[in-house]
């Protein structure tokens, strides 16, 4: 329920530099020039050459702004949203956060509830960079990579012994302490990183009598292990734990007064992570084999703050069991061919499930990186993923880049991805105690309605005297498929100096069988029987671009926008009949709804955008940074009796926050930041729960390192 | 508790009923004259059934349209009312629901612009269900499980078939006590605001 955690976002551009762009200017464009990512072709190529536009937040980024979540970094970055729906997940080219993959070092993490990855879980004071592909990538990445991928990439063991020490403390009494330490002799490496995160939380609405982000504290460990077995033989282990407690009361309503309850939660998540890989002596050939073992657990405890009376207990338990195997093979000097398959078997437990529930699946993909041509490069490949309770995917998806002028290149690429249902569309058991509808999943449906049935529960047809099911729903609830998506990216580069760096892209995605509820049966209770279905179709398309100038040696201007519409093609259809109306909630006159009227999907934003002016003097050891990010209006609900986005009233406003942040170091090894995120305290309390408004900061770090 | 208003219905009816040239007729045919309802309550009771919803001991809320009022509980077994209310759920007199030969559909369009009662399609009420479909989405209003808000569906009218049948165009505008304009956790439900227009000639023409 409550928004665990803050919403104080900051970073750097990350803006992509080509390959022939001239002399860098600073180190930390020097950086981006030589960037390896793995993301868009899961092998390592550089930044300035994958046909697929990626962007890269490196760590000294993530330093510079002193972030200290993930949502902290991704609410920065140039079409991507912030957005809160049963936690605080990322909107990327318009599209919920259960169609972004979030990766760690390229396994899943898992723990969604309704959809959403609470982006809170992830500490990044142990990341080295992070990548972002936008665009489908179910071609290498399998389900819920349909609107993009987010991969985080942690710290790898570094020559030498060296260890930090990070304090940092903020309004709210917001603490975030961490440790770190690193290590790598002959063979063996190590790397391990521990963070305590706590908060106070803060209160929007004291009216509502409940607090907007009750106070927490969670703590985070992950480490890795690395071991040379051979000369080109290495094995890392990695594993990751993370557990979070929360505590808040909040009224509810109790005869003709209110109760108050308190809500106890604890989430904890962990994972297990051995890799080997083998590169042949001629560098032809490279082998990996990945295991990952992750769990997710969440316990709610809800009691009646006078007598501690229960009112509530939920749990939620999930594993992932996942093994892997790749191979990359270098054919020529124009073909890398990529082949892998693997298997997963996942899990869940939980209070609304009638049992251990168990889905199996497994995929193999292949693709081929192809450079036919000094300047261009074809990426072509597809992925099939096979499962138990739905049919088989193919996604296939191809991409190309090429380097027109010394100073322009162009992109293109088009491809299929897809997001599997998941446990509650499969197997919820849910009958509301207070309402009285009742939610199965599609593959309990049948059993649950036959029960209902059984006891008399649903209304009979009077003709036959036989329960009233619509059975056509009920066969297409049984043959529930994936939601997916077709899409298409077109974009250009741009260096006309070497100051100057401009990117534009186009996209769309078109969305089929998205999965929605749908009733099919009624109560004797006057309440329905829902399950899910495939129904509706949508689309996003829009234009992004992105813009830097290096103003001087040391001082960077950059700056970002996207364009967006996002529309249900069902609406678009009614309101083209004139089929879809309003009534004014003042005047209670109802009229007919113009199709220009119509606003598309709720919580997206037409305009968003941001300007970055970041400077750094590697010899003074100082770094600064000013950051706006712009969030343009967005739908919020429905005002006026037709579900649909049509009047200014049912928009939040539009706002920019402004976060600074200025950090001085001493001899390499001391170093004092601080910072305020959203300067000019920004807030709107009815419709924007996780903007608490300004956030001072301070934080002191130690290095020590020993070669 | 409840208040009524009368108006005449929007210029437009006007201008269409004195197209006429006889100004005697126009006097003794005037235009059917729409009726606002405001804030009937409908199973406010204190016992709370939760979600917006009374108890199941709560009494229907009958409501005759040829008299614009409120019928007493004692008379549910003649054909004094027309509908019933309790919580979302209506009920017409007819069926297994009372005595009279009521009916109803849910239509989409304008209140305005439905001119007449259709000639096919009227439903009863019986235990397969409701002549007027009951759950969110289903019949004339959403219901926002996030919000626990009922809001009556834009652009549904509900044609009934009255007890003694008559015919009535019904549209219900708010659930809630006062037609807030942004109804809250807080407001008050089970009070319908609703306009009809209700014709006493036997005849279909709802205009």
């Amino acid at each position: 329920m409550a928004f665990a955690r803050f919403f104080c976002i900051s970073s750097l551009s990350g803006l992509a530099l080509p390959a022939l762009a001239q002399q860098p200017t600073d180190t930390l464009r020097r950086q981006q020039l030589g960037e390896v990512v793995v993301t868009a072709t899961r092998t390592e190529r550089s930044i300035s050459e994958v046909p697929i536009p990626v962007t890269v937040v490196g760590v000294k980024q993530i330093k510079a702004m002193g972030a200290v979540r993930l949502n902290d970094v991704l609410g920065e970055q140039t079409g991507l949203s912030i957005v809160a729906d049963h936690g605080r997940g990322v909107q990327m080219q318009g599209l919920n956060p259960e169609y972004t993959l979030i990766l760690v070092d390229g396994e899943p993490l898992i723990g969604r509830t309704a959809g959403t990855l609470e982006l809170s879980r992830v500490a990044v004071g142990n990341i080295q960079r992070v990548e972002i592909v936008k665009g489908p990538a179910s071609a290498m990445w399998g389900s819920e990579a349909l609107a993009g991928v987010v991969n985080i990439i942690t710290q790898k063991p570094q020559d030498g012994t060296s260890g930090t020490l990070r304090l940092r403390y903020g309004s709210n009494r917001t603490a975030d302490v961490s440790a770190s330490v690193n290590t790598q002799g002959e063979r063996l490496g190590l790397t391990a990183f521990v963070n305590r995160y706590s908060s106070a939380g803060y209160t929007l609405r004291p009216e509502s009598g409940t607090a907007s982000v009750p106070p927490f504290a969670n703590y985070t460990a992950q480490s890795r292990l690395t071991y040379k077995l051979g000369e080109r033989t290495r094995l890392s282990v990695s594993g990751r734990y993370f557990t979070e407690s929360q505590a808040s009361t909040y009224p509810v309503a109790a005869g003709t007064g209110t109760a108050s309850v308190r809500y106890e939660s604890r989430q904890q998540d962990y994972s297990f992570n051995p890799v080997l890989t083998h590169g042949t002596a001629n560098g032809r050939l490279f082998a990996t084999a990945r295991f990952y073992l992750a769990g997710y657990r969440t316990r709610e405890n809800y009691t009646y703050a006078a007598d501690g009376a229960p009112y509530d207990n939920t749990y939620f338990n999930q594993t992932f069991l996942r093994p892997e195997v790749q191979l990359d093979w270098r054919l020529g000097s124009k073909h890398t061919l990529t082949g892998g398959a693997g298997y997963i078997n996942e899990g869940v437990e939980a209070t609304r499930y009638d049992a251990v529930q168990h889905m199996q699946s497994y995929y193999g993909f292949v693709q081929d990186d192809w450079t036919p041509l000094p300047g261009l490069n074809i990426v072509a490949g597809a992925r099939y993923d096979g499962h138990n309770q739905y049919p088989g995917q193919l996604s296939p998806k191809a991409s190309a880049r090429y380097q027109v002028r010394p100073w322009l290149a162009v992109r293109g690429s088009a491809g299929r991805g897809y997001r599997a249902p998941d446990f509650r569309q499969l197997y919820l058991n849910f009958s509301n105690p207070v309402v009285g509808y009742s939610v199965f999943g599609t593959q309990e449906v049948r059993a649950r309605l036959a029960a209902l049935a059984a006891a008399g529960q649903l209304v009979p047809d009077p003709a036959t005297g036989l329960p009233l099911i619509n059975n056509a729903l009920l066969d297409r609830a049984s043959s529930l498929r994936p939601e997916s998506s077709v899409a298409y990216n077109a974009g250009l580069q741009l260096d006309p100096t070497d100051k100057l760096s401009l990117t534009a892209s186009y996209f769309r995605n078109t969305l089929r069988d998205l999965i929605e509820t749908t009733p099919l049966a009624q109560k004797t209770n006057g309440q329905s029987v829902f399950t899910y279905y495939n129904v509706s179709q949508a689309y996003t398309q829009g234009v992004e671009a992105e813009a830097g100038y290096q103003l001087r040696p040391g001082l960077r201007l950059s700056g970002g926008y996207q364009f967006l519409l996002a529309k249900d093609q069902a609406v678009e259809a009614r309101l083209a009949t004139g089929d879809v109306y309003r009534r004014d909630p003042t005047t209670l006159i109802t009229e007919r709804v113009k199709a220009a009227d119509y606003g598309g999907l709720f919580n997206r934003s037409k305009h968003s955008g941001n300007v970055k002016l970041f400077y750094e003097s590697p010899a003074k050891g100082l770094t600064a940074s000013l950051r706006g990010i712009y969030r343009g209006r967005y739908g919020f609900q429905d005002l006026n009796g037709n579900a649909i986005l049509d009047t200014d009233a049912e928009y939040v406003r539009g706002y920019t926050l402004w976060n600074v942040a200025a950090s001085k170091t001493w001899q390499q090894r001391y170093t004092l930041q601080v910072g305020v995120d959203n300067a000019l305290g920004y807030t709107d309390p009815a419709y924007i729960s996780t903007l608490p408004g300004r956030l001072l900061y301070a934080s002191v770090e130690l290095r020590l390192s020993k070669k | 508790m409840k208040t009524t208003s009368t108006f005449a219905l929007l210029a437009l009816a006007i201008g269409f009923s004195s197209c006429s040239d006889d100004k005697d007729e126009t006097a003794v045919a005037p235009a059917l004259q729409a009726t606002t309802v405001n804030n009937l309550a409908a199973g406010v009771t204190t016992a709370n059934g939760g979600g917006g919803q009374p108890t199941s001991a709560t009494k229907y809320t009958f409501f005759s349209f040829a008299n614009n009022a409120q019928v007493a509980t004692a008379d549910s077994n003649t054909t004094k009312w027309d509908v019933g209310f309790r919580g979302t759920t209506i009920i017409i007199n007819g069926g297994n629901s009372g005595p009279g030969q009521g009916g109803a559909l849910v239509q989409s369009g304008l209140f305005a612009d439905i001119a007449t009662a259709p000639e096919t399609g009227f439903k009863v009420d019986a235990a397969s269900g409701k002549a007027i479909t009951t759950g969110s989405g289903m019949g004339w209003y959403n219901y926002d499980g996030a919000t626990n808000i009922v809001t009556p569906i834009a652009g549904k009218v509900i044609l009934v078939r009255t007890a003694t049948g008559k015919y009535a165009k019904v549209e219900i505008v708010s659930y809630y006590q006062n037609a807030p304009a942004t109804p809250t956790a807080t407001s008050v439900s089970r009070y319908y605001s609703f306009r009809y227009v209700y014709q006493p000639d036997g005849s279909r023409n709802l205009k």
